[in-house]
């Protein structure tokens, strides 16, 4: 690859930020063994954030582990860098070896938000391959594609070869002995996928034959799964550059409205021992001064202080600082409180009032935000409170509610301080009805609806000292809901908005809304057809995968919804929502 | 105060100094090498730099000071196991204290991949951007000495205060050579303190320097 990495160094001398695309990353492994077959992981977003996805280190090291086998990794370049490719006729190239995207086995994107998927197409074009999967022949490399948005994956169906649903450890690998002994055998593509199908968790759109199913691929035994010992240290400062413990998989919380919470069923958990070995390996193999906990409730997790116990001693002596859960700031075991950085809290209601909280079944409730007075004692002088506006049953008196939230804490703030004043920021995202959760049924509100609520609600905190208001753009929002529960007809919509000029439409200074009301336009379509109300005896799209929660178990959840009704943690004993048929849950 | 003579090649040129600071607390985190921390309210690590390099160009005489209790020898070793050999250390200096080489530089050599061409220095003026505006200067005088290496072109730029990158100096360069070298082409090969005329007996190697405080 040398003729590439050449040409590829003069053009590093005239972009912005040349270490995105230069690799050579400390922990990179080694690239030179005998392969197989290889993989290039392609991330659509920019290095800085795709160095910082948990998923992709993940697969990469297991790939990378494996004696037969390589994996690379490819990000979106900005624009700068992709237009210096075009000029001097250069293809796309992997990090690690500058070896074309075209040239490979396998290419894995990892899809983890509904506003990457024009991304998509742009690094295909960038990598000189044809948009849809029935345009590539043999040699081309198969495409694959996962991460969280496979929890549908229809409206991208189109473009991949093959689409893994659920967990991607036991299935990459899979997939890819069996592309690399068909191979071998010198079959075609299509024998190859047809051979994939059996692999759990595998979707081959091609080969889907209607009222087939799909089961979700499961890691059974979390506990000693592989997990990134050596992660790559980001070459320039990443979104989340630090090193990252996942302590279990799945949610017990059971929020209504979260997709997360339902996919990653069933809920698996990892010995403190475990994790504490892991994240001493991740500081000690990459040096971070940083590590986090990650998880989708961290203060859930059943040996949080087991955990705590081993880590913070270990970090103060290393330097390292230890982010901890919000929560669970009264639980500090050292001075460590006294000395760190003083730096925001950071909080989730989602709803302002009890009643509608108990709609979405989060369950925060005025008690819990009392227990914040503590964090104020010991010297913490802002938090931020995330909300969504739009949920379900939700009234005005439910929107007053997020502004008597604040006052309240700014009273509690006075009660036990005197000086300066307690800093609010309120952040709204808008309720997106998403696939595999109980509101999956749910209309989106009208795009009115949600400017008038947000002007109501930012009347309401602007009386209010110290409150800064922040929202979702209304756009993005509906543009997000129509693509999460999309069909096959979008894969023209997503080519057609390509071809408008859609791209990074996650960064609000590129969105371009007329681009995409044009694009479904020229399809025949609109976003109401899909951010409506689904009737709850309607096929919908992603019907045919079975991820473990039955369609029961989501209906019966949101009729709970509608009582007011909460449904208990599953940590209190299981409630039945039929995950357990793919493996055992950990906590119950 | 021990100093660590390293390289910074290939893929690593491109990595900025800014995130080069930020790289060498975990490389000395993870080489295990222990290192003093400032006193007062906002403790920093006793690590110092010579001067930034711009991104792009390689080098082979970067410095980092360092202030622990290991040895020498003990530091370049893990220190090599913890850095790709794109930074790789060749040697290290002993000194009484922080050598302040960010304020000691005054010059450095850099090769640039061509073969020697006496140029004409009279009149060198470059033109580039700095914060959205065009500036255009004469910068002549701080061009300190141009030298064959190898057969190879070097000249001797200021560093410090005044100094002048080497990458501005390119399209006048290109221009008078009538090549097209690009940043990729240009390598550090020394630093220095002193200058040329003065009283200590002129541009002295940082290498000597360090060896002598
Ligand atoms: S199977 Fe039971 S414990 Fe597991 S996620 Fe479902 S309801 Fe909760």
């Amino acid at each position: 690859m040398e003729e590439y990495k050449d040409k590829l160094y003069k053009i590093l001398a005239q972009v912005e930020k040349p270490a995105r695309y230069c690799g050579g990353e400390w922990n990179t492994p080694d690239m030179s063994k005998p392969r197989k077959a290889d993989m290039c992981f392609c991330f659509p977003e920019l290095y800085e954030i795709g160095m910082s996805n948990l998923g992709v280190q993940i697969l990469y090291d297991v790939i990378n582990s494996d004696k037969d086998f390589a994996a690379e990794r490819c990000f979106a370049p900005a624009e700068d860098f992709a237009r210096k490719l075009k000029e001097e006729n250069l293809p796309l190239l992997s990090l690690e070896t500058k070896k074309p995207l075209k040239d490979f086995t396998v290419l894995g994107f990892s899809i983890g938000f509904e506003l990457l998927y024009t991304n998509v197409l742009y690094m295909l074009d960038l990598a000189e391959i044809p948009f849809y999967a029935a345009d590539r022949g043999e040699e081309y490399p198969i495409l694959l594609a996962g991460g969280p948005c496979a929890v549908n994956p229809e409206p991208f169906a189109d473009f991949f070869d093959i689409i893994v649903c659920g967990e991607g450890e036991e299935a990459d690998l899979n997939i890819l002995r069996i592309i690399a002994e068909s191979r071998a055998e010198g079959v075609s593509k299509s024998e190859i996928l047809k051979r994939v199908k059996s692999v759990e968790g595998a979707y081959v759109p091609s080969l889907h034959k209607d009222g087939e199913k799909v089961t979700k691929a499961v890691l059974r035994d979390f506990e000693n799964a592989p997990y990134p010992e050596k992660p790559l240290v980001p070459n320039i400062e990443a979104v989340h550059d630090r090193a990252t413990l996942e302590l279990y998989r799945g949610c017990a919380s059971g929020c209504r409205f979260c997709q997360a919470g339902f996919w990653y069923r069933p809920i698996r958990e990892r010995s403190a021992e475990r994790c504490a070995e892991l994240g001493k390996k991740m500081v000690e193999s990459a040096g971070f001064g940083e590590m986090s906990l990650c998880s989708l409730s961290t203060g859930d997790y059943t040996e949080l202080e087991k955990l705590e116990d081993i880590l913070i001693p270990y970090c103060e002596q290393k330097r390292v600082n230890l982010a901890l859960p919000s929560l669970r700031i009264s639980s500090f075991k050292s001075d460590m409180a006294k000395h760190s950085r003083k730096s925001s809290l950071t909080f989730a209601p989602e709803a302002g009032t009890q009643r509608l909280r108990n709609v979405i079944n989060k369950n925060v409730t005025d008690a819990e935000l009392d227990n914040l007075a503590e964090a104020f004692e010991i010297g913490y002088d802002s938090i931020k409170l995330y909300f969504m506006l739009g949920l379900p049953t939700e009234t005005d008196d439910d929107i007053a509610g997020i502004a008597e939230i604040c006052k309240r804490l700014k009273g509690l703030y006075y009660l036990k301080r005197h000086k300066r004043g307690l800093n609010i920021s309120v952040s709204c995202a808008v309720f997106i009805p998403k696939p595999c959760t109980p509101f999956q049924w749910e209309e989106q509100i009208s795009m009115e609806e949600m400017l008038r609520k947000q002007n109501y609600l930012r009347g309401l905190l602007r009386e209010i000292k110290g409150v800064s208001f922040s929202w979702h753009g209304a756009e993005t929002s509906v543009l997000e809901a129509a693509l999460a529960r999309g069909d096959r007809r979008q894969s023209r919509v997503i080519e057609r908005a390509y071809e408008l000029g859609a791209k990074f439409d996650a960064w609000t200074e590129q969105f371009k809304w007329d681009a995409w009301t044009q694009a479904f336009a020229d399809c025949g379509l609109t976003m109401g057809e899909y951010t409506r109300r689904r009737e709850a005896d309607e096929a919908l799209p992603w019907d045919f995968i079975d991820n473990g929660v039955s369609k029961a178990y989501l209906l019966k959840e949101r009729e709970l919804g509608y009582m007011e009704a909460t449904t208990k943690n599953c940590r209190e004993g299981c409630n039945g929502c039929g995950a357990l048929k793919l493996g055992r849950c950990t906590v119950c | 105060m021990l100093v660590l003579k390293y390289s910074k090649l290939a893929d690593a040129c491109f990595v900025s100094h800014i995130d080069l600071l930020r790289h060498v607390s975990r490389i000395l985190r993870r080489a295990d090498i222990p290192v003093k921390f400032s006193q007062g309210f906002n403790p920093h690590a006793l690590v110092f730099f010579s001067p930034p390099l711009a991104v792009g160009v390689a080098s082979e005489a970067e410095y980092l000071a360092v202030d622990t209790d290991i040895g020498g020898e003990e530091l370049i070793e893990r220190y090599n196991r913890a850095v790709p050999s794109t930074l790789s250390a060749t040697e290290v200096f002993e000194c009484e204290k922080n050598p302040n080489l960010q304020g000691k530089i005054t010059a450095a050599d850099f090769v640039f991949d061509t073969p020697f061409k006496n140029i004409d220095l009279s009149g060198f003026v470059i033109e580039y951007e700095k914060k959205g505006k065009a500036v255009r200067e004469d910068v002549s005088d701080r061009i300190y000495r141009v030298a064959d290496s190898g057969g190879r072109l070097s000249l001797r730029l200021a560093a410090g205060n005044t100094s002048l990158r080497p990458d501005r100096i390119l399209p006048e360069l290109n221009a008078r050579l009538g090549v097209a070298l690009a940043l990729s082409d240009i390598r550090k090969t020394a630093q220095y303190v002193g200058f040329a005329n003065d009283a200590a007996g002129g541009f002295e190697d940082a290498d000597d320097y360090l060896k002598r405080v």
